[in-house]
């Protein structure tokens, strides 16, 4: 006992290379924030926070994950509930709740609490893996992107139901019902674009596919976003110099759109290194995934390091224009303490499960 | 689990976990190009876009060029004033504003409510509004130790088009007024940046409305700076990143005269009529004057509302240019011309002789033409018939004549035509054809429109200045340069001759002497001039009838009414025998030509040759 007291569960690489992302980010966010210090200084105490978090969470046994993921999920979907009905009301959407000065989005920890709790459901399941256990995760996965959804918050839903999606293919899910349900998405489309989305959400996904129809309205965000990243060209234009940013053509330069101030202000070459400490990061948890002492571990590794990779690319693609706009921060880059929280919580438990070793299999 | 299953169960993981991760990696791969794209390939375009976002080119108003008389002494010039300048859109309670200031500047209750107006129509996001111009000495004083207080107000130097001689000069030199079309000046800058334009007038964006400003607008305007501003996404100005600076517009050098359009301005008095003066050498206009007239500098300098009701309502009609517009029958000073005509038609010679009984009957009416003296002159020769004026000779004369030459031989001396080469909307006025009565009155041309012709009575009008130009041709013996405002080296000139085989030089000076005898003769019909001057004058008056009339008795009862009166009107050239200047004289309704317009084209022939 006192020799695992005295152990720090701890992943080298890991931890240096969001140390980095984290200190890149807070630099950056000092240029998009318009040298503003409050902004910075409180963006500096959640990563703080993050980073105790992270070393806290990675301390304990995987297991405890494991036997509480009923009660996270339910926990989680709870919050989102009371979120619901008495949280306050921001943009026409419902998605904090408030504890003392910090506000928390309560539909994060569903980020967390889907996979952990598929990944328990799964693990122990034979291979190849029932109708009767795929449908009651999909019925999961569909009941937590749905809430989630009606807030509305599409970007978090989507997330959420990679997440939930990523561990069922992890645990094998059979090609042929995949196909199966590919076709059903694509022949439900009409529906969907109909009946579940919004009219602000119908407007960005036709701007994405027309982006010149109305440069002053729905396409200003798209097209100055393109114009501050393709201006900054190979070197960028210098740390606090980009005039997209600096004179507020970019919107949103603090979450949504940070991307394209680093592409505007140190061009190419700043958008290389920073997808490569990306990379990195993506790289080392594949390899963690591998090399995960079991079933439950990996499918949760394996699912949180996903969806990260999930959000990254979502929120890359929309900010050069490869994809609709959708609200999804750069991770560990854009302002904001609830997604930055969740990331740094998904990592403890990635350390966490990668550096407890099971000495006697089961 | 057994390890076999185990050992599936991991392999089936793996290699999952590596289609998904090999999607990620096209994922990212799929942004790097896409930021290539942008970044490396479209680098030009985005770069020039970023430019255009942020970058705000506005105009710099230039000066325009200044206007000089001929002896180089300035017309209108670009006097500074100092105007208080508020930047409305910074102040929040315009009312306090205005309150706290009032004390330090003099505000009228229509200066406030003025201001207020224009706020509310005029206020953009960097727009300039000015509170109060033409700050005195007292006001700037007092502005400028309490200027702190006013952080949204300042105090700045701009420029009025301002005139020595406003009155004097207004029909010729003309005025400035505000334009909303400056911006076709310089179309590489949108439109909608010219609210912003910096502006050195304190009337703002301003164009030539009439007369020399008008004629000579892309001459006086010189060419608008730029300057680049850096604006956010508001449109709030950053920063000035340059400026090229405007260029002046050039001056004018005109051939007026301050001292003989004084002169001209002096004698006319406050009658309705109109004066111009050409210098023989050059054509140049020395005068070109209208009464009665108004300020260019109030015009140009915004007047108000009021004022200009009551200009444009003036029955007297300042606004009307007389000199270039008038549409006058030229009376007896067309004789001239009709003598010219008789003789290069062969119709008469310098010996013929008529007897005059003081009327001309139509032989084929048996209408009768009458002469301006009972009783007429007895025998008349052409010579004669100048200076007396014999109306009887030219009746006969032009009852000869064929109405279609003699219309192209008017035409040829100038009438009906525009003459000037730099005139602000001159009239052509006009020489009537058979064709012109049939079309404007649908009836035929009658003989008797004819022999009216040849006393400068019926449809034949003209305007002051084709009778100045008339004069200078008749002066330089037909070889004559075109009349214009400006000195001959900005207007392309030409040197018009008037040439008839059939009317040569003996003829020539047979008029000159003809005409010089109208004044300095004993029998002249304008002696009555002839000891105003010590030099000699040639020329010829005539009293244009405003209502034809068979006796002076008649006449008695129509001259009640002033407006019916006759107008009087004469030209002049001299100093004989080598004239150098012309002039032309319109009074309207002044009665008897020489006795009333003479005397003013006198004193300007005077004031021209500097006696």
């Amino acid at each position: 006992m006192n020799k695992q007291i005295k152990k720090i569960y701890f992943d080298p690489y890991l931890f240096f290379s969001l140390f980095l992302l984290s200190a890149l980010g807070l630099f950056f966010l000092f240029s998009a924030s318009n040298a503003d210090v409050s902004i910075v200084s409180k963006q500096f105490i959640y990563v703080f926070a993050g980073f105790v978090i992270m070393i806290l969470v990675s301390q304990p046994d995987p297991d405890i994950f494991r036997r509480n993921s009923g009660f996270l999920l339910i926990f989680s979907l709870l919050l989102l509930g009371l979120t619901y009905l008495f949280g306050p009301e921001i943009n026409g959407a419902q998605r904090w709740v408030r504890i003392g000065p910090f506000s928390f989005q309560s539909s994060e920890l569903l980020k967390l609490a889907v996979p952990i709790y598929l990944s328990n459901f799964l693990f122990n399941k034979k291979l190849p893996i029932q109708r009767n256990e795929i449908l009651i995760s999909l019925l999961i996965i569909f009941f937590c992107f749905f809430i989630v959804f009606r807030q509305p918050d599409l970007g978090t839903a989507l997330i959420i139901a990679c997440s939930g999606l990523f561990v069922l293919f992890l645990s094998g899910l059979s090609w042929s019902f995949m196909g199966g349900s590919f076709a059903l998405l694509i022949l439900s489309s009409p529906f969907i674009w109909n009946i579940l989305l919004q009219p602000f959400q119908r407007q960005r996904i036709a701007t994405f596919f027309n982006q010149d129809s109305d440069p002053f309205g729905a396409s200003w965000n798209i097209i100055q976003s393109k114009v501050a990243i393709g201006s900054g060209g190979l070197f960028g234009k210098g740390f606090r110099e980009g005039s997209q940013t600096q004179l507020n053509f970019l919107p949103e330069t603090e979450t949504d759109f940070i991307f394209s101030v680093i592409g505007e202000e140190f061009g190419f070459l700043g958008v290389l290194f920073l997808l490569i400490i990306y990379l990195f990061i993506l790289l080392r948890c594949f390899y963690l995934a591998l090399n995960a002492r079991d079933r439950f571990c990996r499918l949760v590794i394996g699912g949180l390091s996903l969806t990260f990779a999930a959000n990254l690319i979502i929120n890359l693609c929309m900010v050069v224009g490869l994809l609709p706009v959708v609200g999804m921060p750069l991770p560990f880059i854009s302002k904001g303490g609830s997604s930055l929280i969740s990331l740094f919580f998904a990592f403890g438990i990635i350390i966490s499960m990668s550096t407890h070793k099971k000495f006697l299999p089961q | 689990m057994i390890f076999e299953e185990r050992q599936i169960e991991k392999n089936n993981f793996s290699s999952r976990a590596i289609i998904l991760f090999v999607i990620i990696i096209l994922g990212l791969f799929a942004v790097l190009v896409q930021v290539f794209t942008l970044q490396i390939s479209g680098y030009n375009d985005y770069q020039l876009a970023a430019l255009k976002n942020k970058n705000y080119t506005v105009p710099v108003q230039a000066l325009r060029g200044e206007i000089f008389d001929r002896n180089g002494k300035v017309l209108i010039k670009n006097e500074p004033t100092f105007d208080l300048i508020t930047q409305p859109n910074l102040i929040d309670d315009i009312d306090s504003f205005l309150d706290e200031i009032q004390p330090v500047i003099f505000l009228s209750e229509s200066d406030k409510f003025q201001y207020k107006k224009l706020q509310k129509e005029k206020a953009f996001a960097n727009k300039e509004l000015v509170l109060k111009k033409d700050l005195s000495a007292a006001e700037i004083a007092r502005f400028n130790v309490r200027s702190f207080n006013f952080q949204n107000a300042f105090i700045a130097k701009r420029y009025r088009r301002i005139s020595d001689y406003p009155d004097i000069f207004s029909h010729v030199l003309g005025y400035t007024s505000r334009t909303e079309d400056a911006y076709k000046s310089m179309p590489e800058i949108p439109r909608s940046h010219w609210r912003d334009a910096e502006l050195v007038y304190a009337h703002g964006l301003i164009k030539g409305r009439t007369g020399l400003e008008e004629i000579y607008e892309d001459h006086l305007r010189g060419s608008y700076g730029e300057r680049v501003y850096e604006i956010n996404a508001m449109g709030k100005l950053v920063q000035s990143l340059s400026i090229t600076k405007p260029l002046k517009g050039s001056d004018l050098h005109t051939n007026l005269d301050i001292e003989a359009q004084k002169s001209a301005a002096k004698f006319l008095g406050n009658r309705r009529g109109a004066v111009v003066a050409i210098d023989l050498d050059s054509g140049g206009i020395n005068v070109l004057y209208s009464s009665p007239t108004y300020s260019i500098n109030q015009l140009s300098n915004g007047m108000n509302e009021d004022d200009f009701q009551i200009l444009i309502n003036d029955p007297d009609k300042p606004f009307f240019n007389r000199a270039l517009k008038g549409r006058y029958p030229p009376a007896s000073t067309i004789k001239p011309a009709i003598g010219m005509y008789g003789v290069s038609k062969n119709i008469v010679n310098w010996d013929f002789e008529i007897k005059d009984p003081g009327f001309f009957t139509l032989p084929e009416t048996g209408r009768v033409f009458r002469g301006w003296r009972k009783g007429g002159h007895g025998k008349v020769n052409m010579h004669k018939a100048f200076l007396v004026s014999s109306n009887t000779y030219f009746f006969s004369l032009a009852y000869q004549a064929d109405i279609e030459e003699l219309s192209s031989h008017l035409t040829s001396l100038g009438f009906g035509q525009k003459v000037c080469l730099d005139c602000f909307d001159e009239d052509q006025a006009l020489v009537p054809t058979p064709e012109w009565k049939y079309s404007i009155m649908n009836a035929g041309w009658v003989k008797g429109d004819t022999v009216n012709l040849g006393v400068g009575q019926g449809y034949l009008l003209v305007t002051p200045m084709q009778l100045a130009n008339y004069a200078s041709l008749l002066a330089k013996k037909g070889a004559f340069n075109e009349p214009a405002i400006v000195k001959q080296e900005k207007v392309k000139k030409s040197l018009k001759i008037w040439q008839d085989n059939k009317f040569n030089d003996s003829d020539w000076n047979k008029l000159h002497q003809a005409l010089l005898g109208v004044i300095e003769s004993d029998y002249g019909t304008a002696r009555s001039i002839r000891d105003l001057k010590k030099f000699q004058v040639a020329g010829k008056s005539g009293t244009a009838e405003l209502v034809s009339l068979d006796s002076k008795e008649a006449y008695q009862e129509v001259r009640t009414s002033e407006l019916l009166r006759d107008h009087s009107i004469i030209i002049v050239f001299g100093p004989m025998p080598n004239p150098k200047y012309a002039v032309s004289v319109v009074i309207e309704n002044g009665e008897s030509g020489g006795a009333v317009a003479g005397p003013v084209a006198i004193e300007v022939l005077k004031s021209l040759i500097n006696e």
